[in-house]
């Protein structure tokens, strides 16, 4: 058998225009500006450079602002769509000739998705869809030796602090939790059970 | 108020100590006195409304009732109740390696209470519902919330708008603390580990701590 790869790249009108503009670009400076984009692919921010980033790049690359935000967009796109698909470096580079693109400058896609590729791919992975992550685990133990209802204690108690991220700027929340030592041992069995359902999975 | 009472109070045995620790309170004193008056049913009726306050329900109404029922004044029965109730809060407050039972009567005696009443009062402080009443006690201390219940889910992600194979498990949490706030997040495998890492360390320092005898502070 031979597995024939789906087109992941159209050749749509911006895509053809973009690949015109792609190909002007000096093959080395072409590297580098992959490796940056790879670099912040599985950021969730809305663009990859910043303004005065993108100003640089505009006399860089000696493109007006509307051509380079296409040509931008268009490698983005592209990197994206290889990591949607998984894609390998030969059938991406298969895809990229298919629209035109140099074969120097899908060589150089090729170079940065070997290197970079499953990294980025294993980043987006265990990027979750969660308003709220736990993001740290701390805890401190002490001994009670006495309070106002109870003289003579030797009880050892445990306060959990879960750090918990919001998914906006948000910042850390705090939620403490205090455990008696029958309550944490009780905790540590959920905790069990379910590395019991993630050892069924694998 | 008569001149301080430095009354020694304990059993005659050597080691046993006063669960009143040298001085009678004032409302304990004045209780005795009164104890004398009241018949054993009373007696009874009151110190069952004691226990359920000390166990931290609202007696008012109870109370209410007892009062009119009997034909006590109620100065008097106040004072019954403050003393009841300050006598068997500081007996509970003692764990029963330091207030041993014996002791405890003997105690009692020296407050002149009547043998049948101090028998009912052993059996609270010495009997089946001091577990309970412990927990009572162990719950008003000052304290950090403390998890009423936790809820989780393992979902794997088959796919996502960025991953057309994504295959990664999470787990889903929902935790309520005792304070009523609620805690929804997710967690992942790696942090999930580090969590139960975590516990699981908390627990064996736990552990080696109860064994060591705990740096030597004795009873």
């Amino acid at each position: 058998g031979f597995l024939v790869m789906a087109t992941i790249i159209k050749e749509t009108e911006s895509i053809k225009e973009a690949v015109i503009h792609i190909n002007t670009i000096d093959t080395n400076k072409f590297s580098r500006l992959l490796s940056r984009i790879l670099q912040k692919l599985h950021l969730r921010v809305e663009r990859s450079f910043s303004q005065e980033e993108e100003e640089k790049l505009q006399n860089a690359l000696s493109m007006e602002k509307p051509v380079l935000s296409l040509v931008l967009e268009t490698i983005s796109f592209i990197l994206e769509q290889a990591v949607y698909h998984n894609i390998k470096p030969a059938s991406l580079k298969e895809q990229l000739e298919n629209v035109k693109i140099d074969p120097e400058k899908a060589e150089a896609f090729c170079q940065a998705w070997t290197t970079s590729g499953p990294d980025v791919i294993e980043k987006i992975r265990q990027r979750i869809f969660a308003p709220k992550k736990l993001e740290h685990v701390g805890w401190q133990m002490s001994l009670e030796l006495g309070q106002s209802s109870q003289a003579k204690l030797k009880a050892p108690h445990a306060v959990l602090q879960l750090g918990i991220s919001g998914d906006d700027a948000e910042g850390q929340e705090n939620v403490f939790v205090e455990f008696s030592h029958q309550e944490l041992l009780d905790f540590y069995n959920k905790l069990e059970t379910i590395q019991a359902q993630l050892d069924s999975l694998t | 108020m008569s001149s301080a009472h430095v009354k020694p109070l304990g059993g005659a045995a050597a080691g046993n100590v006063s669960f009143l620790a040298g001085r009678i309170p004032p409302a304990i004193e004045i209780m005795s006195k009164y104890m004398k008056d009241l018949d054993k049913e009373l007696f009874r009726k009151i110190l069952k409304v004691v226990v359920t306050a000390i166990e931290g329900t609202d007696c008012c109404d109870a109370l209410g009732t007892i009062a009119e029922s009997c034909d006590v004044p109620e100065e008097k029965l106040s004072s019954v109740v403050a003393g009841m109730h300050e006598l068997l809060r500081v007996a509970l407050r003692l764990p029963p390696s330091t207030l041993k039972q014996e002791g405890f009567r003997e105690d009692l005696r020296e407050l002149r209470i009547s043998e049948e009443y101090i028998s009912d009062f052993v059996s609270v402080v010495f009997g089946s519902r001091r577990e309970a009443l412990d927990i009572v006690a162990s719950q008003q201390g000052p304290q950090l919330p403390h998890m009423d219940d936790f809820t989780w889910r393992v979902d794997v992600a088959i796919s996502t708008s960025c991953l057309g194979r994504a295959l990664q498990p999470s787990i889903l949490t929902q935790i309520q603390l005792s304070d009523g706030t609620r805690s929804h997040f997710q967690v992942s495998v790696p942090k999930f580990q580090e969590l139960r890492y975590n516990v699981a360390l908390i627990l064996k320092e736990m552990n080696d701590l109860e064994k060591r005898g705990v740096l030597k502070i004795q009873d």
